[in-house]
């Protein structure tokens, strides 16, 4: 559980940051997604980009945590 | 005979009370309900603060929702105000404003944004309230949690649960309307037809406040608050903190009561433990300044209580500094001490900010040109030894009014514009048009050239903008 908060609280106040951020910048509406200008409502764009940005910085934390872990702990024998 | 198994003290760890969830094994808190001067500001700040929060997305202002920061149209509306994406400097400057004001109040007094204001500790209050209300005190909540599961227990949870809830979802709902207008959300209510993203944040949002005011509370100010972390870069020896005071409370245990402390070897503090029971985050003020205080003032007001029982004066925890408790000051050479460079720093920073916000808000001319040479004509010779350039303007009105708007252009002999030199634009719309440029060829150098373009509100001729281009002679 502890491993989980580490993840996932940092990134979503990171991401809440980085949604402002960007979406202060940039509007939706000049987005193209693979090609194509991007369709979906305004409020399905900046959620898409909220959840994506908390996926990203969550898998920042994930690696962090899965490097910080000391030698001992890698080389214990299963 | 003395017992064999005594009842745990307060603030000891019970096994059965353990939980192992979040980041440390945690012992549940069962808080103690507070009543004393402390606790009145907090519950005002409660008030005052749930009474904008839920009822600003209610207010109209010009036939519109007074507050709504509109994603869809990227437009925020404050009051009288519309801000748009180009407008990010004021908020920019919101955020710098917030910040030194917190720095400014922690180096005067600490926690006080914890203790009173923060959504956390609100939220935390009246989930406390409502529990504290279905289930009772805690000593009786306590006792439920260790009964066995029966038709009460249920019922109990169940309202409790379901109270909690409804608080959640109306918070969410509110926090919604907040950025989708709230009359098409009313619609939705009745038909539970929300789109599926607003009924995603809904759901979310309240989740999230059921979740940090109803299960985790103290944990979210003691693993998660980042503010919790670098506080104490903000306090100095002359920040008033919730003190224990040592030299009058110890050595501190049971008396009789009406006798006099000095005359047992005891100091003030009667190790009634209630100061614990209180404390949101479970710990003993006792034992000094942690980090884990919130500085509610919880166990101030419990102890200012039991004083008044004992007939000793009030204050063995109070709000005093460290310089204070080792020089024994008064509340004057308290007072005294707020002003160091420190506070004066933060003080002046604030307010020069708030200044230049207010200067910059009330300056703010809400109507903005954009001017784009049309890059694929660039200068052309037409009839008359005229030189003709292209532009493109981009013209925002920020205001709520449809207006007319008059171009001119200035800067070269005999500039004028070819063709329709005005514009209608609706309220808070931006309007694009192409005007073509003639200027006799003997006015200019060849190559690039100074012009500019005056846009006037011809209702208003204070609302105008002066906006510079060049203009292109051939070579």
């Amino acid at each position: 559980m502890r491993k989980w908060i580490l993840v996932l609280w940092p990134s979503f106040l990171i991401a809440a940051l980085a949604e402002g951020l960007f979406f202060t910048v940039i509007d939706p509406q000049e987005l193209y997604l693979l090609g194509e200008p991007v369709h979906y409502s305004a409020l399905a764009t900046y959620s898409i980009g909220f959840l994506g940005f908390w996926v990203v910085c969550a898998a920042s934390s994930l690696t962090t945590i899965f490097l910080e872990r000391p030698a001992r702990e890698v080389n214990r024998p299963r | 005979m003395k017992d064999a198994s005594p009842k745990p003290a307060p603030g000891k760890d019970v096994a059965a009370d353990r939980e192992e969830v979040l980041y440390a094994p945690r012992r549940k808190l069962y808080v103690r309900a507070v009543t004393g001067v402390f606790a009145k500001w907090r519950w005002a700040l409660v008030w005052i603060t749930q009474l904008v929060f839920y009822g600003l997305p209610w207010l109209t202002w010009n036939d519109r929702q007074a507050v709504l920061f509109h994603l869809t149209e990227r437009k925020f509306y404050i009051f009288g105000w519309v801000f748009w994406p180009q407008d990010v400097f004021f908020l920019a400057i919101l955020l710098i404003i917030s910040a030194y004001a917190l720095f400014f109040f922690t180096a005067v007094a600490g926690r006080l944004w914890c203790g009173y204001a923060c959504p956390q500790t609100v939220y935390t209050e009246i989930f406390m309230w409502i529990e504290q209300k279905i289930e009772g005190d805690h000593n009786k909540r306590q006792k439920l949690d260790q009964a066995p599961m029966s038709s009460r227990r249920l019922a109990l949870r169940s309202a409790k649960y379901g109270a909690w809830m409804l608080v959640s979802l109306w918070t969410g709902f509110t926090f919604v309307a907040y950025f989708s207008p709230l009359k098409e959300l009313l619609r939705s209510v009745s038909t539970l037809g929300f789109g599926p993203w607003e009924l995603f944040w809904i759901l979310f949002y309240g989740s999230f406040t059921y979740l940090f005011a109803g299960v985790m509370r103290e944990q979210v100010c003691k693993y998660m608050c980042p503010y919790a972390r670098f506080q104490s870069v903000m306090f100095d020896p002359d920040t008033l903190v919730i003190t224990y005071d040592v030299a009058r409370g110890e050595p501190r245990g049971t008396r009789k009561k009406g006798i006099d402390p000095r005359t047992v070897d005891k100091g003030d503090c009667i190790d009634c433990g209630i100061c614990v029971q209180v404390c949101p985050t479970g710990i003993d003020i006792r034992d000094g300044l942690q980090y884990e205080c919130i500085g509610c003032a919880a166990c101030i007001d419990a102890c200012d209580q039991v004083m008044d029982k004992m007939n000793y004066p009030r204050g063995l925890i109070r709000y005093s500094t460290e310089n204070a408790v080792k020089q024994h000051w008064g509340r004057k050479e308290i007072l005294g001490h707020v002003m160091r460079p420190r506070t004066l720093l933060y003080g002046a920073v604030l307010a020069l900010v708030c200044i230049g916000f207010v200067i910059g808000l009330a300056s703010r001319e809400p109507l903005r040109v954009d001017v784009i040479r049309d890059r694929a004509s660039l200068a052309r010779e037409v009839e008359d030894g005229m030189i003709e350039n292209v532009y493109r303007l981009q013209v925002m009105n920020m205001t709520e009014a449809p207006r007319a708007f008059h171009f001119a252009v200035s800067g070269l002999e005999g500039a004028k514009i070819d063709g329709e030199s005005q514009i209608k634009v609706g309220p808070a719309a931006t309007e694009a048009v192409t005007l073509r440029v003639l200027v006799p060829a003997d006015s200019g150098k060849p190559g690039a050239n100074e012009l500019a373009f005056d846009v006037k509100a011809e209702d208003d001729p204070a609302l105008k903008v002066h906006e510079k281009t060049t203009f292109l002679f051939p070579r």
